[in-house]
C-alpha cells in the first residue's frame, strides 16, 4: 500500500515538475528566489554583523562603489552591499512570516465556512468580506502604531490584514471538494467534520494554498518596506528600511544612486519572483483558474 | 506596435508641454513689481489662533504678525520694547508696570492697554487658551489695565524673566466675539506686527502682506508666503528649482544638498538647542516616593560618569550631525548664549575615554561576567540598559547604534526602544519607566525655562501627574541656585549663578550634554537681497528663520517680481494652454476617429 | 498593498449565492446586501472603539502634553471626554457621537476631527478619482487586447510591464519620480511641481484647473502605476474565459468579424468581474494614497493620516480610520448592487 502511494506520488511530482518548467516566468521567478534565499541564509557564514556595527564601520560616509565596497556605502560609511544581504533575512522572514500566518487563518476561516452551512459560515463570511474591503494598509499602519515597533508587531499586522482574499478562495474550492460522491460516501460511513476536513478537504486545497502563499509572501514584503517608509519599521534593517535611511539620509540629493536603487531593485525582483512563481504556481495546480494562460 | 509607440510619444509630447507650464503658470502677472519672499516649512501651521497653537512654525509666524510685550534686541538679545514703550518693577519685584505703545490694529482700531489686559487674563482664567503659552502666565497673581496706557502685572514670586514672555497680544475688541477654543482664525483677524496674514490653506500655505502701519515701519518685502512640504527632499528640490526662497530647520543632508549652487547660501550657525541624556538616577515622585523602574545601577553616580566616558561626542558630531554641530563640553545652555553658557574645563572636563569608563566600573565593583557584561557588586543583576528614543527620528536612531556600540565596550548592553511622542512624555517625564532617554531643549534668550525642568517642585505628583521634569532631578544646591539667580536681578551676577546650577547638572550627571546641533538654513541669494540674522552683528553667528525675534523676516530685502519675465511667462503661459488643448484635442480626435474607422468598417460586414 | 494580486475573481461576488428573479426579487436583494453594508459598518464601529482602547497610556495625559494641570483639573477633563464612565457607557457614548458625525477633537489640531477630515477629503477623492479612472481605463484597454492577441507580443509585454510596476513599492516609485521629473536630474529639467496641489499663487478660472491638473501629473502617475495591473490581468484572464465559452465560437462560426465578437460580446461579458474588481479594491487605491501623498505633500485624508500617526494624534487616526473604512464599505455596496443589476447572467437566473 505504502509503495504504491510512494510510487503515485513520485509520478505526480514529476508530472507537476513537468508542467511547471512550461511556464518559463514561473521558472525565471523560481532561479530567482532560490537566489535569494540562498543568498539570506549563507550571510551569517560569509559575513560578519559586525560589519552592521556604526562603530565599527570602516568606509567613507556615502562613498560610491569601489572594489572594497561593491555597491558604495551608507551615510555612516557601512557597505551597503553588506545591509542588502543582511536585510534580505528581515524582509523575506517578515514577508514568510505574514503570509504564513495570513494562510493559516485564510484556510482554516476558509475551509470552516465552506464546510459549516448557516450561522457559522454566514459569521464567517460576514468577517472575511470585512476585511476584504477595508484598506489593509490603513488597518496594518493602526495596528502597528498601538501594537508598538519591533518584528513581531510587523508580521502580525501584516498577517491579519491580509488573509481575507485567502479565505474566500479556500471556501470556494471547498465547496467543490465537497460537492464530490466520495464526500457523500464517507458522510454516510459516519465521518466527523474534523475528519473530513482535515482528511479530505485539506489535501486538496492544499495546492492552492500553496501557490496563494507564494502570491501572499509578494504583498508582504511590499507591505513591510511601506510600513517602513511610513515610520512602522521593525527595528531591523530590512530592505524597507534601507530605503527609509536613503531618504532620511538625503541620499537622492547627494545623487547616492547606489543607496536608493539595489534595495528597491531587490525588493522589486524578489516580489515579481514570487508573483510569477506563485502564477505558475496556480497555472498548472488550478487549471480551471487560468486555463488559457 | 507602431501604433502603440505613436500613441507612447503623443503621450509624452503632452507630458512635456504639461511641464514647460510650471514655472510660467507658478506666477500671476499681477504681481510684477512686488517683493515677494517665499518660505518653505517641513511642519505644517497648526494654527493661527494663538492660543492654541504649539507648533514651532505657528510661533514663528505669530512673531512675525504680532507685537508682544517685549521682544529681544535684535544684537545683544536682551529684551528690549516692542508693545511696551518702557517698564518699571516695585521694589519687592512682585509688581511690573508698562507703558504701552501708540499703535493700530490692522484693521485701523488703536491698541491699548486693555488688548493686553484681556489677552493674559484670557489665557489665565480659560483652560481652553492655555494650549498655547500656559506656562507663561503660572506665576501671575492679576493683570489689569489702569487706563488705555498703562498695563500692570503682579506675580506670586519674584520672576526675572517676565521680560522674555512669549504671549501675542491680541485684538480684544474681535477676540472677546470668539470662542478661542474653536475659532480657527481663518478669517484672518487683524494684528499689529510686521506683516498681516491675508489668506490661508490648511496643509498648504499661509500668505502675510506688510503692514503699512507697523511701530518700526512698513517692511521693505511686501508679501510672505510660507509654504508647507511633507517631504524635506522635495522642500530642497523645490529651493533649487526656485519655487522657495528659504528654508530653515534642516536636518544636515537636506542642509548638504545645498552645497555647489552658486545661488544658494548654506547658513550654518551656532544654535538654540541642546541635545542630551536623559538618566533615570532613581526618579522620585514630588511627595520623595520612588516611581519608574530604573536599572538600579544608575543610582550610582560613578556609574553615570562612565557612561558619560563612554560617549564620543565629537565622533557623535560627525557621524550623526554630519559636522555640523558643536560637541558639548557643558550642560544645557548652548554657546550661542555667550552671557549665560558654562564649559567644563581642567579636571572636571570629561573626555572619550573607554579604558577610564572600564577603571571607573572595575573600581565600583561591577565585575564582568563570563558574557562580558557587568553585573551589579552584589551579583544579582546585569547591566542591561534601556535607551528610550522617539519612533521616526533618524538621528536619535543613529545616536543610539553609536552608544550600543560603545556600551558594549565597557560591559554594558544597551537596547534601544522607540516610543511615539505621547508614550515617550509619559515615560521619561511621569512614569519614569526608562533606564536613558534621549533628550533635547530649545533654549531662549533667559534660560530661566529649561532651568526650571530640573526643579524638585517639576517632578510628578503623587497621583502621577507629570510637571515637565527633565530629569526627575532634585538637588539641594541647584534648588538654592535657582532661588538665588530669581531673585538676582544683576544680570552678570545671575549668569554666574546660572553657570553654576550647569556646573552641578555636569557633575552629577542626571543629564549628559552629547552636543548643540547648529542653526542649518538655505536661501537663494538672487531672490533674497539682505537678510539680517539674530543676534546681528556678529560674524558667523544668528539664526534667520526659527530665531527668537521676527527682526530678520522684518529686515530682509528681496528682488522684486520681474515684469518682464512676469510678461513672458504670461505669454508662455498661453502658449502652454493652447499647445495642452491642442495635444488633448489631437490625442482624442485621433482616437475618435481610430474607433469610428472601425465601427465603420465592422457595420460594412455586418 | 495586501491583496495578492492574482485571486480577484473570488473576491468578486461573481461568489454571490442569492439568486432572484424579476423586480422584487432585486428589491430583496438590494434589501439584504444594504442591511449587510449596515452591519459592516456596525462593526468598524466596534472594532474603533476596541482597538483605540488598547492604547497603552491616559487618553487625559496625551491630550494634555504640553499643559500643566492640577489634579483637579484634569478630573474635569476626565470627566469631560466621559473617561470617568464604565466602559459599557462609553461604548454606548461613542456610538451616539459616532452616529452624529461628532468623531472627537484633535490633540494636535484642537479642532473637531471631522471638521479636519471635511477639509481633506476632496484633495483625496480627486487624486484617488482620476488615478482610479486612468488606472481602470489603461487596465481595461490593456488586458482586452492582451487577451484577443493572447501570447503575441503585446500581450507580453503588456502583462510583464505591469507585473513589474506591482512590484514596485509605491513610495519608492513616487521618490523616483519625485527626484527625476519633480527636482530634475542630468539633462532632465525639474518639469512638475514637487509639491502640494496647487501653487501658492494659483491663478482663476481655467488656469486654476491646468495648475491643479499640473500638480497632479506625478501622484497620479505613481498611483496608476501600481495599481493598473490588477485590472489588466482580471481582464486579461475573465475575457479569456470568456474566447473559451460556446457562445464565442458560435459568433465566429457565424462569420463576425472578430474585432465585433469582441466588443460586442464577449467583452461586455468580462467586463463585469473586474469592474466589480475596481469597486472591491478601492481599500488598496485608498492606501496607496497614503504613500503618494505624503511624499508628494498633498493635502487629502492619507496626508492627515500619515501627520496623525507620527504625532501621534490617536483622535484623527480613529476619525480618519472610521471615515475611510465606511466610505470604503458604502462604495463596494453600490458596486454589489450596480453588479446585480448589470449583469445579465446574474439577471437571467
Amino acid at each position: 500500500m505504502t509503495a504504491i502511494a510512494w510510487t503515485r506520488r513520485r509520478r505526480a511530482l514529476g508530472r507537476f515538475w513537468e508542467q511547471y518548467s512550461r511556464q518559463r516566468a514561473g521558472v525565471v521567478g523560481a532561479v530567482i528566489l532560490v537566489v535569494a534565499v540562498v543568498v539570506a541564509l549563507a550571510t551569517p557564514l560569509v559575513s560578519d554583523p559586525d560589519i552592521m556595527d556604526v562603530t565599527k564601520a570602516t568606509g567613507e560616509k556615502m562613498a560610491p562603489p569601489s572594489l572594497e565596497f561593491p555597491l558604495g556605502t551608507d551615510e555612516s560609511g557601512r557597505s551597503i552591499l553588506g545591509m542588502i544581504m543582511w536585510g534580505s533575512r528581515v524582509s523575506l522572514l517578515i514577508g514568510f512570516m505574514s503570509a504564513l500566518l495570513s494562510m493559516v487563518i485564510g484556510t482554516v476561516v476558509g475551509i470552516a465556512a465552506g464546510h459549516f452551512r448557516g450561522w457559522v459560515s454566514a459569521v464567517l463570511m460576514r468577517i472575511t468580506d470585512w476585511f476584504l474591503v477595508l484598506p489593509s494598509l490603513v488597518l496594518a499602519l493602526v495596528l502597528s502604531a498601538i501594537l508598538g515597533g519591533g518584528t513581531s508587531t510587523i508580521i502580525l499586522a501584516i498577517g491579519i490584514t491580509s488573509w481575507a482574499g485567502t479565505a474566500r478562495l479556500i471556501r470556494a474550492q471547498t465547496l467543490a471538494v465537497e460537492a464530490r460522491p466520495y464526500i457523500e460516501r464517507s458522510k454516510a460511513l459516519g465521518a466527523g467534520h474534523w475528519h473530513i476536513m482535515s482528511r479530505h478537504v485539506l489535501p486538496n486545497v492544499a495546492p492552492l494554498v500553496l501557490a496563494n502563499t507564494t502570491l501572499q509572501v509578494a504583498s508582504a514584503i511590499v507591505a513591510e518596506s511601506t510600513l517602513a517608509f511610513l515610520g512602522a519599521d521593525s527595528g531591523q534593517a530590512s530592505w524597507g528600511g534601507l530605503l527609509r535611511g536613503s531618504y532620511d539620509w538625503g541620499a537622492a540629493t547627494k545623487g547616492a544612486w547606489w543607496y536608493i536603487l539595489p534595495p528597491g531593485v531587490c525588493i522589486v525582483a524578489v516580489v515579481l519572483a514570487f508573483t510569477l512563481v506563485g502564477r505558475a504556481l496556480e497555472a498548472v495546480l488550478n487549471p480551471r483558474l487560468r486555463g488559457n494562460a | 506596435m507602431t501604433k502603440w509607440l505613436a500613441r507612447l510619444s503623443a503621450l509624452g509630447v503632452a507630458f512635456l508641454l504639461v511641464g514647460q507650464g510650471q514655472t510660467a503658470l507658478a506666477q500671476n502677472p499681477q504681481q510684477a513689481g512686488k517683493k515677494i519672499v517665499r518660505i518653505g516649512s517641513i511642519q505644517s501651521v497648526d494654527s493661527l489662533n494663538p492660543f492654541k497653537a504649539v507648533r514651532l512654525i505657528s510661533g514663528q509666524i505669530q512673531r512675525w504678525t504680532y507685537m508682544f510685550l517685549t521682544t529681544p534686541d535684535p544684537k545683544t538679545l536682551e529684551p528690549s520694547p516692542d508693545l511696551a514703550e518702557s517698564w518699571s518693577t516695585s521694589e519687592d519685584g512682585l509688581t511690573w508696570t508698562f507703558k504701552i505703545r501708540e499703535a493700530k490694529w490692522s484693521d485701523g482700531k488703536p491698541v491699548t492697554a486693555h488688548d493686553a489686559a484681556w489677552t493674559f487674563n484670557k489665557i489665565m482664567t480659560d483652560d481652553a487658551a492655555k494650549a498655547g503659552n500656559g506656562p507663561a502666565v503660572e506665576n501671575f497673581e492679576s493683570v489689569t489695565a489702569t487706563d488705555d496706557r498703562t498695563l500692570v502685572i503682579k506675580t506670586k514670586a519674584p520672576q526675572a524673566s517676565m521680560l522674555d514672555n512669549p504671549i501675542p497680544i491680541v485684538p480684544k475688541h474681535v477676540w472677546e466675539t470668539k470662542d478661542v477654543g474653536t475659532y480657527e482664525a481663518e478669517d484672518n483677524p487683524p494684528t499689529n506686527g510686521p506683516y498681516i496674514p491675508f489668506e490661508q490653506k490648511k496643509d498648504q500655505y499661509v500668505k502675510l502682506k506688510a503692514n503699512p502701519n507697523y511701530w518700526r515701519g512698513e517692511p521693505n518685502v511686501h508679501e510672505l508666503q510660507v509654504i508647507f512640504y511633507e517631504n524635506p527632499e522635495a522642500a530642497v528640490a523645490g529651493l533649487k528649482k526656485g519655487d522657495i526662497d528659504l528654508i530653515g530647520r534642516l536636518a544636515a543632508p537636506q542642509w548638504e544638498a545645498g552645497a555647489g549652487d552658486p545661488n544658494i547660501v548654506q547658513w550654518n550657525t551656532p544654535g538654540r538647542r541642546a541635545a542630551y541624556l536623559q538618566i533615570n538616577h532613581g526618579a522620585t515622585t514630588s511627595d520623595d516616593k520612588p516611581v519608574g523602574d530604573g536599572h538600579p545601577a544608575l543610582k550610582d553616580v560613578k556609574v553615570r560618569q562612565a557612561l558619560h566616558y563612554a560617549i564620543d561626542k565629537q565622533k557623535l558630531v560627525e557621524e550623526v550631525q554630519n559636522g555640523l554641530a558643536v560637541a558639548a563640553n557643558g550642560s544645557i545652555v548652548p554657546p550661542m548664549y555667550k552671557d549665560f553658557f558654562w564649559e567644563a574645563t581642567g579636571e572636571e572636563k570629561v573626555t572619550f575615554d573607554l579604558a577610564k569608563a572600564n577603571q571607573i566600573l572595575d573600581e565600583a565593583g561591577y565585575k564582568k561576567g563570563p558574557d562580558g557584561v557587568r553585573t551589579m557588586p552584589d551579583g544579582k543583576r546585569k547591566l542591561e540598559f534601556r535607551f528610550s528614543i522617539h519612533t521616526d527620528t533618524p538621528t536619535e536612531d543613529k545616536l543610539a547604534q553609536f552608544l550600543t556600540g560603545w556600551f558594549k565596550e565597557i560591559g554594558i548592553t544597551l537596547t534601544t526602544r522607540k516610543l511615539d511622542s505621547n508614550k515617550f512624555t509619559e515615560e521619561t517625564g511621569s512614569t519614569a519607566l526608562f533606564d536613558i532617554a534621549i533628550s533635547g531643549w530649545s533654549v531662549n534668550p533667559d534660560p530661566e525655562e529649561v532651568l526650571a525642568t530640573h526643579l524638585c517642585s517639576r517632578r510628578p505628583t503623587p497621583t502621577g501627574e507629570g510637571g515637565g521634569t527633565e530629569s526627575f532631578w532634585c538637588n539641594k544646591e541647584y534648588e538654592d541656585l535657582y532661588q538665588q539667580q530669581l531673585k538676582e536681578l544683576d544680570r552678570a551676577k545671575r549668569a554666574e549663578l546660572i553657570k553654576q546650577m550647569q556646573r552641578n547638572l555636569y557633575v552629577n550627571a542626571p543629564v549628559i550634554a552629547i552636543y548643540y546641533p547648529n542653526n542649518l538654513e538655505l536661501y537663494r541669494k538672487d531672490r533674497i537681497t539682505s537678510i539680517t540674522p539674530v543676534p546681528e552683528g556678529r560674524p558667523g553667528e544668528g539664526i534667520l528663520y526659527g530665531g527668537v525675534s521676527g527682526w530678520p523676516m522684518y529686515s530682509m530685502d528681496a528682488k522684486p517680481v520681474e515684469a518682464a519675465s512676469s510678461a513672458a511667462g504670461g505669454g508662455a503661459n498661453t502658449g502652454v494652454i493652447i499647445g495642452v488643448i491642442a495635444a488633448v484635442v489631437v490625442l482624442a480626435g485621433g482616437g475618435l476617429l481610430l474607433a469610428r474607422r472601425r465601427k465603420t468598417a465592422a457595420e460594412d460586414r455586418e | 498593498m495586501t491583496a495578492p494580486i492574482d485571486t480577484p475573481i473570488e473576491t468578486g461576488p461573481a461568489a454571490v449565492e442569492e439568486t432572484a428573479a424579476g423586480p422584487r426579487g432585486l428589491l430583496r436583494y438590494a434589501v439584504t446586501k444594504l442591511g449587510g453594508a449596515l452591519l459592516s459598518i456596525g462593526m468598524v464601529i466596534v472594532a474603533t472603539f476596541f482597538v483605540f482602547r488598547l492604547i497603552p497610556g491616559d487618553p487625559v495625559i496625551a491630550y494634555t502634553r504640553d499643559v500643566p494641570l492640577s489634579p483637579d483639573q484634569i478630573a474635569l477633563l476626565r470627566k469631560q471626554m466621559g473617561l470617568d464612565q464604565p466602559l459599557p457607557q462609553q461604548f454606548l457614548d461613542f456610538v451616539v457621537k459616532t452616529l452624529q458625525f461628532d468623531l472627537g477633537t484633535s490633540y494636535e489640531y484642537r479642532r473637531p476631527v471631522a471638521e479636519l477630515i471635511g477639509e481633506r477629503f476632496g484633495p483625496t477623492l480627486l487624486l484617488t478619482g482620476v488615478g482610479l479612472v486612468i488606472a481602470v481605463s489603461l487596465g481595461l484597454w490593456q488586458g482586452t487586447r492582451a487577451a484577443w492577441n493572447h501570447g503575441g507580443r503585446f500581450d507580453r509585454l503588456s502583462t510583464g510591464v505591469s507585473l513589474v510596476l506591482w512590484s514596485v513599492p509605491t513610495f519608492w516609485l513616487g521618490l523616483l519620480l519625485l527626484m527625476v521629473f519633480g527636482a530634475g536630474i542630468g539633462p532632465i529639467p525639474g518639469m512638475f511641481p514637487t509639491r502640494g496641489m496647487e501653487s501658492v499663487d494659483a491663478p482663476d478660472g481655467f488656469a486654476y484647473v491646468l495648475d491643479v491638473a499640473h500638480h497632479m501629473v506625478l501622484p497620479c502617475l505613481t498611483l496608476v502605476a501600481v495599481v493598473y495591473a490588477q485590472y489588466l490581468l482580471v481582464m486579461r484572464s475573465s475575457l479569456l474565459d470568456e474566447i473559451g465559452q460556446d457562445y464565442v465560437t458560435t459568433a465566429r462560426a457565424k462569420g463576425l468579424r472578430d474585432d465585433l465578437v469582441r466588443r460586442r460580446h464577449a467583452v461586455p461579458n468580462a467586463l463585469l468581474p473586474t469592474v466589480t474588481l475596481v469597486f472591491i479594491h478601492i481599500g488598496f487605491v485608498v492606501g496607496g494614497a497614503v504613500s503618494v501623498e505624503t511624499v508628494y505633500s498633498w493635502p487629502g485624508l492619507g496626508l492627515l493620516f500619515y501627520e496623525a500617526i507620527k504625532g501621534p494624534d490617536f483622535a484623527v487616526m480613529q476619525g480618519t480610520f472610521l471615515v475611510v473604512c465606511v466610505a470604503v464599505i458604502v462604495m463596494n455596496t453600490l458596486a454589489d448592487v450596480a453588479y446585480h443589476i448589470l449583469d445579465p447572467r446574474v439577471r437571467s437566473t
